[in-house]
């Protein structure tokens, strides 16, 4: 028997990085496939053996491994979900350079996981936004192009911010280590910087204009990685953030994400394309996970409450099953587009009958993000909501709680109206064995963590903190009954949200409207005025050389006009000098 | 009986309901029917929400 302990581990996304270097020696066939399916067993192998806590891998100032409770945890569900959006672009992925900046994203996004200091983390950070671009403009379109061209600029934006914290806090505190920041410029640039990547309201914009946009597997792993990194910084360096307010502290990010909760919900309900709707749904439940982490408490060892521990808990859980069900859903819809050609809802329908197992995947996943007794999302998001009540942030409940109507809403509407509804001009078959794979593995789990939560619990980063919390409590069981049924009810009653073929505009309307006007000053008033500016120096420069030549030609003031002149440039200098004082005794 | 009627019967059901934990929250100060408040609630909100956003909608695909 080889004993595991012994053996050295190796930083996951070295596993990933590396195995995109080598893809193209594999050619475009089954032996690429063969290939790609062994990396993600060996990336799934490589999170399952790593030993906590431990700090290895360190060169210099730079830590690439540096592995604790949370850490494994995201390296667990990057490594299940990264594996099966890998598994699910077997069936649609022709080009090389597709796999590459996929699988350079699952590494990219595993190493800021496990990195140990904030340089190591900057690096991946930027590999991350890097490669997930190329996943966009692989589509191919012009929306798709400008659409990737505005989410790099946001995230550009963010990183240099990221950076610019970063130089901030060494140079405050001569560390590099990830952990909470002092108050101060700094501060405020790593929140930015975070904030783009956790997709802070107004910061937000980049995630639903470009995760529809990319390739169908493009945005499995666009949904996977980017954001859900941003939470996991946010927690380590901004957990249980306060702001001082009229001398009052206030948990200011976990209210960020009470907005987010509802102002996602709220957009997404609006939405005719299913990818966007999708898209929406993440804004609003990185909102549960924010307002975890806002609650929360990391580092802080005996000192935080047990609130504290079980709010991180269930920040955490949430992540963790949000990928399970939101990657169920991408995979579902995106088989579906893949089938279909369509990606609006009012052109499908009927295709229950069509696509029989994406249906019923689809459809334990919007159970699961709807919080449905039974079902992961119901265990996690609980656990947020339990949390606050612990903090008596009696706002912040109802919040999400409303929040929890409008996932449901929204996901009675996509899955009504993509697959129930009668519509027999459509044509499609089942999704191909390679989408139906992972799309059942990741829903199986979202029931067996519905039912047994202790499979999850026992991964959370705090374990004793879910000690006093009971999931099937008879009055919580009994109110979200109450909540699913007179929501549904209603929904199918007053039959208000059917879809429409509508525009809806955004904050990054303002945003386009305000770079038009910022490019327009720049080629209009701005170029004019330089234009001018230059001319006139033209000029001057000419009359330089031409006096140089001949000063008395040029000359054109008479020597009584320039006697006049310099009288008066006199007069007007004594009368500065006098009103000066600079000519009293 | 017509739908229509069983609709308006349907309503009005969830209508009474909604009172009745209405009531039994505000008055009796007893979170046991609070779910079909906050489900009603939920709805008739995002119901207002959407109404709202109309103004800032425009009609067409959706594109860029």
């Amino acid at each position: 028997m080889i004993d595991l302990s012994s053996v050295p581990n190796i930083p996951p996304g070295f596993i990933f990085i590396f195995g995109a270097a080598f893809l193209p020696l594999f050619g475009k066939g089954k032996l690429r496939q063969v290939y790609l399916i062994i990396l993600t067993a060996l990336g799934l192998i490589s999170v399952a053996v790593m030993r906590e806590p431990q700090t290895s891998w360190v060169f210099s100032n730079l830590i690439f491994l540096q592995v604790d409770r949370l850490s494994l945890l995201m390296g667990y569900i990057f490594a299940i979900a990264g594996g099966s959006a890998i598994i699910y672009s077997l069936a649609t992925v022709k080009d090389n350079g597709h796999h590459i900046c996929a699988l350079l994203y699952l590494g990219s996004a595993m190493g800021a996981v496990f990195a140990g200091d904030f340089f190591s983390l900057y690096i991946f950070w930027e590999i991350m936004a890097f490669s997930s671009l190329g996943l966009i403009w692989y589509e191919g379109s012009r929306r798709a192009r400008d659409a990737g061209m505005r989410y790099i600029l946001f995230h550009l934006f963010g990183g240099c911010a990221l950076l610019g914290g970063i130089i901030f806090h060494y140079m405050s505190t001569g560390s590099t280590a990830i952990g909470p920041v002092e108050y101060g410029i700094g501060y405020w640039l790593l929140l930015l910087g975070i904030g783009v990547n956790a997709a802070f309201i107004p910061l937000h914009t980049w995630l639903p204009d470009s995760y529809p946009k990319a390739t169908i597997a493009g945005t499995i792993f666009l949904s996977i990685f980017t954001t859900k990194t941003g939470i996991y910084m946010l927690a380590r360096t901004f957990s249980g953030a306060e702001l001082p307010i009229h001398g009052q502290e206030y948990l200011f990010v976990a209210y960020m994400g009470g907005a987010m909760c509802l102002y996602g919900v709220i957009f997404a309900i609006l939405q005719n394309d299913v990818r966007k709707l999708l898209s929406y749904h993440i804004v609003s439940q990185l909102g549960y996970m924010v307002a975890g982490v806002g609650m929360g408490a990391i580092g802080l060892g005996l000192i935080a409450t047990e609130a504290q521990h079980l709010a991180i808990d269930g920040a955490f859980a949430h992540l963790f099953n949000n990928l399970l069900f939101k990657s169920t859903l991408f995979m579902c819809m995106g088989a579906v587009i893949y089938r279909t050609g369509y990606n609006n809802l009012t052109d499908m329908g009927g295709l229950a009958k069509k696509m029989p197992i994406t249906m019923i995947t689809c459809v334990i996943a919007a159970l699961s993000i709807s919080g449905i007794i039974g079902f992961n999302g119901y265990i996690s998001k609980g656990m947020v909501i339990h949390a606050a009540e612990m903090h008596e942030l009696h706002l912040l409940v109802l919040i999400l709680t409303l929040g929890s109507v409008g996932t449901l809403i929204s996901f009675i509407k996509l899955t009504y109206f993509a697959f129930f509804t009668k519509n027999d001009e459509i044509e499609a078959k089942e999704a191909p064995i390679f989408m139906l794979i992972p799309m059942c593995v990741t829903a199986l789990m979202c029931i067996a963590i519905g039912v047994h939560p202790e499979l999850l619990y026992n991964i959370l980063p705090y374990v004793g903190a879910t000690a006093h919390y009971h999931a099937f409590e008879v009055g919580h069981t009994f109110s979200v009954l109450q909540l699913v049924l007179m929501t549904v009810f209603l929904f199918f009653m007053i039959g208000f949200f059917a879809p429409h073929e509508k525009v809806t505009y955004d904050v990054d309307y303002l945003y386009r409207k305000a770079g038009r006007a910022f490019i327009w000053s720049c080629e209009k008033p701005l170029i004019g005025f330089a234009t001018a500016v230059e001319k006139q120096v033209l000029r001057l420069a000419d009359y330089i050389v031409k006096f140089s030549q001949n000063p008395r030609r040029e000359t054109r003031l008479s020597i009584g006009s320039g006697v006049l002149f310099v009288i008066l440039f006199f007069v007007l200098y004594l009368i500065i000098m006098l009103y000066a004082g600079w000519l009293s005794p | 009986m017509e739908k229509k009627a069983w609709k308006g019967i349907l309503l009005l059901v969830a209508f009474i309901v909604v009172v009745l934990s209405a009531g039994s929250l505000f008055v009796g100060h007893s979170e046991t029917f609070a779910g079909f408040l906050y489900g009603a609630g939920g709805v008739a909100l995002f119901m207002l929400f959407a109404k709202l956003m109309t103004l800032i909608q425009r009609e067409g695909k959706q594109d860029d």
